[in-house]
């Protein structure tokens, strides 16, 4: 997923990953990325149906695109 | 002739974003096999190809195909994983300005060369032709 997202990035266009996999997405230096705390693969965005919590994890993720710059690092947030 | 040099891991490719969100369009890119029900399946043993995902779908018209994750909570609600519908209510909100008319996904593959060859580059230039102007990109 980060290899998407970099070549993305050489190409111009900004972008914020959304992962489970905090490790792992570190090692291959995303240009920006959100990880929920200890959300699994297949809910990445939260709770089925719980529209507020999806959309709150969105704007966080989007809004790392204003926040200074930490390329190469996973900011992890909780949202329980 | 000598290769082309390749960015090394420890480079970080990084575009500046200076614009606002609230007239921003966003596309969404994920690993995570998602396609439109319409769509031919995503092939489960292994697939180099990605799908584009047309931006007037709703969630409720997406199917995931993957063997790798537990899919409760996706068979409820795909935007658990490719949230195309909270995109829409952001945009209808003034949050965002609005998603690409296109966003893209990939299936599981191992292949990891020819991924990062061919898939990858053609996938970056697919997503750039659907002229974003931010990407959010999800795993599973």
């Amino acid at each position: 997923m980060v290899t998407v997202q970099r070549a993305i990035e050489m190409l111009g266009i900004g972008s914020v990953l959304i992962t489970v996999e905090p490790e792992e997405s570190a090692q291959a230096r995303p240009p920006r990325a959100l990880c929920p705390r200890s959300f699994v693969a297949g809910h990445s965005l939260g709770r089925p149906n719980d529209e507020a919590l999806q959309k709150w994890i969105i704007m966080d993720a989007l809004e790392l695109l204003l926040a200074d710059a930490k390329p190469g690092e996973v900011i992890i947030r909780d949202y329980t | 002739m000598e290769k082309a040099l390749e960015l090394s891991r420890y480079c970080v490719p990084f575009t500046p974003f200076k614009r606002k969100l609230e007239e921003s369009l966003i596309c969404l890119v994920s690993t995570a096999g998602v396609r439109a029900r319409s769509d031919p399946p995503f092939n489960l043993e292994g697939d180099n190809s990605f799908k584009r995902i047309d931006g007037s779908l709703s969630a409720a018209e997406l199917a995931v195909d993957d063997s790798h994750y537990d899919h409760g909570c996706i068979d409820k609600d795909v935007n658990c994983v490719f949230p195309i519908d909270r995109l829409r209510s952001l945009a209808r909100e003034g949050r965002i300005a609005g998603l690409t008319d296109q966003h893209f996904s990939m299936g599981f593959s191992q292949a990891l060369r020819e991924l990062r060859e061919t898939t990858v580059p053609q996938l970056a230039r697919a997503v750039a032709a659907a002229r974003p102007d931010a990407v959010l990109l999800t795993g599973g």
